[in-house]
């Protein structure tokens, strides 16, 4: 389909084979690189305080103490839940004039009256803390589980050779926790470049198009322009690039596991 | 002396200092977590003044009234009108009338949410079923290309939803199957069956094979053996896959928003459109939010082990 000029919505009219047409007309178009780039920005922020926060947790949560499980249950809880519905409750806390986001942030300091959503600065920034406060869980979840692998003999030794506690972490820890980090990350990573639901609730890619990612910009193409041929061809061009930043990924992740 | 070296810490064990810090952090971090969920239980118990009130009430007068307009249609009527009924029979009726409306009838939510129920339910004891069959498979049997195949069933789910959903899109509505129980229960299965297959092939590589074997020299057929043998020893295994394939149907929106408008609708799309007089009528939307994450909570907090066994699977296994 995606080689093709087929319009989902208008059945009688010839479908014409357009070879690279599509791809073509996408790829020079502006607004696709603009997406792009609100993709890249989502996931790059999302992914950074994902990973460090969620690394910390996980540090934290090692340290064996009272309560450890209940409270993993709690922290976990937010990744379990619908991130449509997650997002419409997010626009109610958001709320310009009576939402408690923006009373909390003033009641530290004042920034006067402030639009998390309307706003064009802000507007990815609201997406990227719900994405964090939803998904941070799942990287401290996978990275407790590799720091319980570390076998206790390599701190004994460590104690004998006299190394202190940030040499320990330098040197033990992070090594060995940096592979389940990675993997962690690719899952999000392919999570985050799909991005939809949540998106698509809290923003609906605007204002404009500044939160218009690129499954926002695939909806629209295929569902309300019913471009199909085009959108095709988008989704396919999606697609390789998840599956090549997927295998580039991996190979990275490979490598640092060698060493 | 010995006593002095048993009170001698390990220096591997934290500190108590450090521990006590280490959970200081984590509650902090785990209240943050909280607030948004607790916010949205409490704003479905407020009323409608409340919940849009700056700055907003932390204690304020709990009212049904968010749940009753969750549940029911409203209309506004004059005040002779309402006079002239008979008085109200049920507290929901009083509340209603205490807002000069009437009750014109029930609401679409409760459709929606069995529609979650039945495709959720459906969907997962079709993934789960042929998910164990593909993953006795792949466990027990040699298989050409096994790797490249288990990794093909795994890229299916590296699609955006979007994309798949406009061939899908076409294909339903030729065979009529768009907006159908039947066709949101197809896809969903398609959906999860990738993380079944792998979940249950990793659970089945833990049972060991003497079991059948011993089961099979005893006269069994290899489909008696795995009814009767196998899939008792996975029972855990299933229970943890059935979450998760419960868990995608439940709060899948992509799809649901595309392929279905009425009929098959589930409660995400739903959801956001439930609209009150003036605007929108957060009580309600509240109300729906917790009712339908609620199940998901209890779930997660009653089977926290199985489902925290699940998550890090993958990453373990490597």
């Amino acid at each position: 389909m995606s080689f093709t000029n087929f319009y989902a919505n208008k059945p009688g009219m010839e479908i014409k084979f357009v070879g690279l047409k599509n791809y073509i007309k996408i790829l020079n178009k502006e607004d696709i690189w603009e997406t792009m780039q609100a993709t890249a920005h989502f996931m790059f922020w999302t992914l950074l305080l994902q990973a460090l926060i969620g690394l910390g947790l996980a540090l934290l949560l090692n340290k064996k103490f009272k309560g450890n499980e209940i409270l993993t249950t709690i922290i976990v809880l937010p990744m379990m839940l619908s991130p449509a519905v997650v997002a419409v409750f997010w626009t109610y806390i958001y709320q310009p004039q009576t939402g408690i986001f923006n009373y909390m942030i003033n009641f530290f300091y004042d920034f006067g009256e402030f639009t998390m959503i309307g706003d064009v600065q802000l507007a990815p920034w609201s997406i990227v803390l719900v994405d964090t406060w939803m998904w941070t869980p799942f990287t401290m979840l996978i990275c407790l589980a590799g720091l319980k692998s570390i076998p206790n003999y390599l701190y004994e030794a460590a104690e004998v050779d006299r190394a202190n506690k940030f040499q320990q972490f330098l040197h033990i820890t992070l090594p060995s926790v940096l592979p389940f980090l990675l993997l962690a990350l690719l899952f999000r990573g392919i999570e985050n470049f799909k991005m939809f639901d949540l998106v698509v609730e809290l923003t609906g890619g605007g204002p404009g198009s500044t939160t218009e990612v690129a499954s926002i910009n695939l909806k629209r193409e295929a569902f309300e322009k019913w471009r199909t041929g085009y959108s095709s061809a988008f989704a396919v061009i999606m697609f390789v690039t998840i599956f090549g930043l997927g295998n580039i990924w991996v190979k990275v992740m490979n490598k640092i596991k060698d060493k | 002396m010995s006593s002095a070296i048993n009170s001698v810490r390990s220096p591997l064990e934290p500190s108590s200092f450090s521990r006590k810090s280490a959970a200081t952090l984590i509650i902090i971090y785990a209240f943050i977590a909280l607030v948004p969920i607790a916010w949205m239980v409490m704003t479905s118990f407020k009323s409608a003044n409340d919940a849009v009130s700056y700055p907003p009430k932390v204690v304020f007068e709990p009212s049904m009234e968010g749940w009753v307009n969750l549940f029911t249609q409203r209309s506004r009527q004059s005040k002779e009108y309402l006079k002239s009924l008979p008085p109200p029979e049920t507290w929901y009726e009083e509340l209603v009338r205490s807002r000069q409306m009437v009750i014109a009838g029930p609401s679409r939510f409760l459709g929606r949410f069995l529609n979650s129920l039945i495709i959720g339910f459906g969907s997962t004891f079709l993934s789960v079923f042929f998910g164990a069959l593909a993953g006795y498979a792949f466990s027990r049997f040699k298989i050409p290309l096994k790797e490249d195949l288990l990794f093909f069933i795994l890229s299916t789910r590296m699609f955006p939803p979007i994309a798949v959903a406009v061939p899908i899109f076409l294909m339903y509505r030729k065979l009529g199957l768009s907006d159908t129980h039947l066709g949101m229960i197809i896809l969903y299965t398609m959906v999860n069956l990738s993380l079944a297959v792998w979940l249950l092939k990793g659970f089945m590589d833990e049972i060991p094979l003497e079991y059948e074997e011993a089961a099979m020299v005893d006269g069994y057929t290899r489909l008696q053996a795995f009814f009767k043998i196998v899939i008792p020893q996975a029972m855990t295994g299933i229970a943890a896959t059935s979450i998760f394939c419960m868990i995608f149907a439940w709060n899948e929106y992509a799809f649901a928003v595309l392929l279905t408008f009425s009929e098959a609708q589930t409660a995400p799309p739903f959801i956001p459109t439930i609209i009150g007089e003036g605007g929108l009528d957060w009580p309600a939307i509240a109300a729906g939010t917790v009712m339908f994450l609620v199940p998901v909570m209890i779930f997660t907090v009653v089977l926290r082990k199985h489902l925290l066994r699940g998550i890090t699977f993958g990453a373990v296994r490597k």
